[in-house]
């Protein structure tokens, strides 16, 4: 195939179901459906007047079904006596209970209405339908956010179903500039996402920019965050995330107080806040619920440990085979001892710890929970023991390993961490071949590469390159006290720059 | 492409060995020198390397020190020769302490030196001190399967804490000589059964970068005072309350050159001492307390005088006495700075020492 041919837009129909509305036309779309029903109801017993209900077995909620839609059809006098020409309109305006009716005569919305758990009505010798949304509301309840445990604040977290999320924001965020706006992705999964932004505050370029990318993805479905991720952001190719997100209802509501805009995407339990920084991905919910000291020193804690679980592993190969002369003495003589009855290599040791400590962490998350935790420590205590003991390892190896292991591990996003993992392998092999000259080429190469990173706009370093003639609003390292942080970031190019008095 | 194939293809260049980078050498197979010993030799330079206690393994089993040592024309061939002498990489890196013998630094230290700044390996953080009455080779041979490096190590811990000889680095003393012409370096002789144990013996001096001579006892006291770091030093007196000792914590010495017309014609030594009342019987007051301060500040006085004789009659200014005072007068030192040696030797020294006495 051509590549003009690959790169050719895939024809999409519109509209999606051709032809006039009608009950047959409906079941025809819908044949080989098992969970596709009808239910056709005399009006108050009148065989003259008749009356056919169409839903979805499972996405409509049979007991609204039943009290707002059927009993009335079945039991209402009004309906045997008023003119046929007029049932709709009684219908449309109250005689059913429903607390939404709409009238629909083309195919495609009635049957997505369907989909999503309305029912349609159809009514003899008419040529469109009311629909009525008796959807089900079956979903996991608000939970607690497991990958952002909060020791103190609130403790809901975003679920599955995009309405529910949007009421966690709205329910904290009572302003009426708060503005949700949905569009729908995906060919086969219709996904319903929404971008929230507080008018006056968030940059309207950015939520016109997210909105066109939005409309401009065309794929089947979104069924994980990357369906989303990979299609907004300019740079997918790299690992570094440009999206940050959080589980936490405060976090995102603080994330649009910032003037970033908010994206929920149905059937994704977290929300994504743009554009998104570096600095981004150090804060966590609970920043600003400890004191701003402890904060701050958690901070730069995060900070440490980023550049130590980037540079440890690559650190040690460069000082241990080609700069010992940088080690203190008895460190030294102290490496030398233990390295002496180990047959490998010291780049072999670190990349093969490195390896199996990846492996090991993955066979701990695909295991169940209690299994999980047994092969950890079976992986990380006993045969990492073991190892040593053998001499197939030194301690050392082990200790700057585990070390990088743990350290990343502080870092409060996972896909952050997950970035530096990989580059973690990166600058060691890069070490293992030319020393510190190896390691500072990978970070020069490491700093160019976030430097030229840019999230809807905005540079990815933003926190850090903004130069003097862009305001930056607070430290990013450190968590000022909150009375003085009284602006908005610049970077992200906020309508209001000031956030307290 | 073009963009992304140029950074790649450096990358690759210098990854791949073109790049002139450092070669990778495991330190599990290195033995790593801690101390160095230089004398003359017949053959052209005696150098002996010892490694120190070592370990073996996780559990550090102990292994006797390792002492290479090899005479050949120049020091990078009698180290090169230490390599072949040993199973394992010898890396001179780590060599912390530098010995040189009597008899190499009355021949001169400079070549030893100078090896010591331009090799990548040793450097000149290296504590430097001379033998004194034995060669180096002597002495580290005797310090046998401990070797002299946790011995060596101890006086330098010590000296930073004030209770022993000021130490110097090979740098420092090198750097003496380059600008003044001169450096004092501690001296250790070797004491005990066949001179297993080293002990201090005072300074040596070096002028030019052969051996002046040796500084001990109060005169070695004397230059601890003009350096300004004394060791701790307590000094026993009798009063008639009783017998009292003084500890010495801290001394400064500022020097003035006066001038008449451009030549110098006095240098004014200024010496100003911290001093503690470590045991009485009766604390000193009033007038004993000016007595006692009398009698410390003669006694350091003297000290200083009998270094400064010796330094006068070497004509070796090793603590940069006309340097720091020639910072007053910048024009007139200019005048008098190159044969400073010569002035030092006849300018006559006023010193005052003042002594303050807390309790």
């Amino acid at each position: 195939m051509s590549k003009q041919a690959s790169d050719a837009p895939h024809p999409r129909r519109e509209p999606r179901i051709p032809g006039p509305l009608s009950l047959a036309r409906l079941e025809e779309v819908f044949s080989d459906c098992v969970d596709f029903a009808k239910r056709e109801v005399y009006l108050h017993g009148d065989s003259h007047r008749k009356a056919t209900v169409c839903y979805i077995d499972g996405q409509a909620r049979s007991e609204r079904l039943n009290d707002y839609v059927l009993r009335p059809l079945a039991q209402d006098p009004m309906l045997a006596t008023a003119p046929e020409s007029e049932l709709f309109d009684l219908m449309e305006r109250g005689a059913l209970y429903a607390h939404g009716a709409k009238r629909e005569t083309e195919p495609d919305p009635v049957v997505f209405a369907l989909i999503n758990g309305s029912c349609a009505l159809f009514l003899e010798g008419r040529d469109d339908c009311l629909v009525f949304p008796v959807a089900t509301e079956e979903k996991r309840s608000v939970g607690e956010p497991e990958n952002e445990p909060a020791l103190k604040g609130a403790r809901d977290s975003f679920v599955e179903s995009l309405r529910t999320n949007t009421s966690l924001v709205r329910r904290r965020m009572r302003a009426p500039e708060l503005k949700i706006r949905e569009h729908i992705v995906g060919r086969q999964s219709l996904t319903p996402v929404d971008v929230l932004w507080l008018d006056g505050i968030a940059d309207p370029d950015t939520v016109a920019l997210l909105s066109k990318r939005l409309d401009a993805i065309d794929i089947d479905g979104v069924e994980a965050a990357g369906n989303l991720e990979e299609y907004l952001v300019d740079a997918a190719k790299f690992p570094f995330p440009l999206m940050p997100y959080t589980q936490r209802p405060d976090r995102f509501c603080q994330g649009l107080l910032e003037g970033r805009v908010g994206l929920f995407a149905d059937g994704i339990p977290l929300g994504w806040l743009l554009p998104g920084t570096i600095d981004q991905f150090f804060k966590t919910g609970q920043d600003r619920a400890y004191h701003w000291l402890v904060a701050s020193a958690l901070s730069l804690i995060r900070w440490l440990c980023a550049l130590i679980t980037l540079l440890v592993p690559g650190l040690y190969i460069a000082l241990v085979t080609f700069h010992p002369e940088a080690i203190p003495p008895k460190l030294a003589l102290s490496i030398v001892a233990a390295k002496q009855e180990v047959p490998f290599s010291t780049i072999f040791e670190v990349l093969i710890m490195l390896l199996s400590f990846e492996v090991i962490q993955e066979a701990g998350l695909r295991l169940p929970g209690p299994i999980g935790a047994t092969v950890s420590i079976l992986g990380g205590l006993v045969v990492g023991n073991a190892a040593v003991d053998a001499h197939i390892v030194s301690p050392a190896v082990l200790i700057a390993v585990a070390i990088a292991g743990v350290a990343g591990y502080t870092m409060p996003s996972q896909d952050f961490g997950n970035a530096l993992r990989l580059w973690r392998f990166l600058l060691t092999i890069l070490a293992s071949l030319g020393g510190l000259t190896g390691l500072s080429l990978g970070c020069a190469a490491l700093i160019y590469h976030l430097a030229g990173l840019e999230s809807f706009g905005v540079p990815y370093l933003a926190p850090f390159t903004t130069g003097t003639r862009v305001p930056r609003g607070h430290p990013s390292l450190l968590r000022l006290p909150l009375p003085r942080m009284k602006w908005r970031d610049g970077p992200i190019q906020t309508q209001n720059r000031r956030n307290q008095r | 492409m073009k963009k992304r194939l140029l950074p790649c293809l450096t990358a690759c260049l210098l990854l791949s060995g073109c790049s002139g980078l450092p070669t990778a050498r495991e330190m599990g197979d290195m033995a790593l020198l801690r101390t160095l010993g230089v004398d003359p030799s017949p053959a052209g330079v005696a150098v002996t390397g010892s490694t120190g206690p070592r370990a073996r393994g996780v559990e550090g089993e102990g292994e006797p020190a390792l002492t290479l040592a090899a005479d050949r024309e120049s020091l990078s061939g009698a180290c090169l020769a230490m390599q072949g002498q040993s199973d394992s990489f010898v890396f001179f890196g780590y060599v912390d302490q530098l010995l040189l013998g009597e008899a190499l630094a009355e021949e001169g230290v400079q070549p030893v030196l100078d090896y010591f700044s331009r090799d990548a390996e040793l450097g000149l953080g290296a504590q430097l001190w001379l033998v004194r009455g034995a060669s180096a080779r002597d002495a580290l041979s005797a310090g046998g399967e401990q070797g002299l490096d946790a011995r060596l190590e101890t006086l330098q811990n010590d000296s930073e804490m004030g209770i022993a000889n000021l130490t110097r680095t090979a740098g420092e003393a090198y750097t003496d000589l380059l600008e003044l012409g001169c450096a004092y370096v501690p001296a250790l002789s070797p004491a005990g059964d066949g001179g297993a144990f080293l002990r201090e013996a005072g300074y040596g001096v070096l002028k030019g970068d052969t051996l002046a001579g040796f500084l001990e006892g109060e005169a070695a006291r004397g230059l601890e005072l003009l350096a300004g770091g004394p060791s701790a030093d307590i000094l026993d007196t009798e009063l008639p309350s009783g017998p009292v000792s003084v500890k010495m914590t801290s001394a400064q010495t500022k020097s003035v050159l006066v001038f008449r017309g451009n030549t110098p014609s006095a240098l004014k030594l200024t010496c100003k001492l911290e001093a503690r009342l470590s045991e009485y019987r009766q604390r000193p007051e009033g007038e004993e307390l000016k007595e006692l301060r009398g009698e410390l500040e003669d006694r350091e006085r003297e000290r200083i005088m009998a270094a400064l004789d010796r330094l006068q009659t070497w004509g070796a200014d090793c603590t940069g006495l006309g340097a720091k005072a020639g910072m007053s007068h910048p024009a007139r030192w200019q005048g008098v700075r190159a044969n400073w040696p010569e002035w030092f030797g006849q300018v006559p020294v006023e010193v005052t020492v003042q002594i303050g006495i807390n309790s």
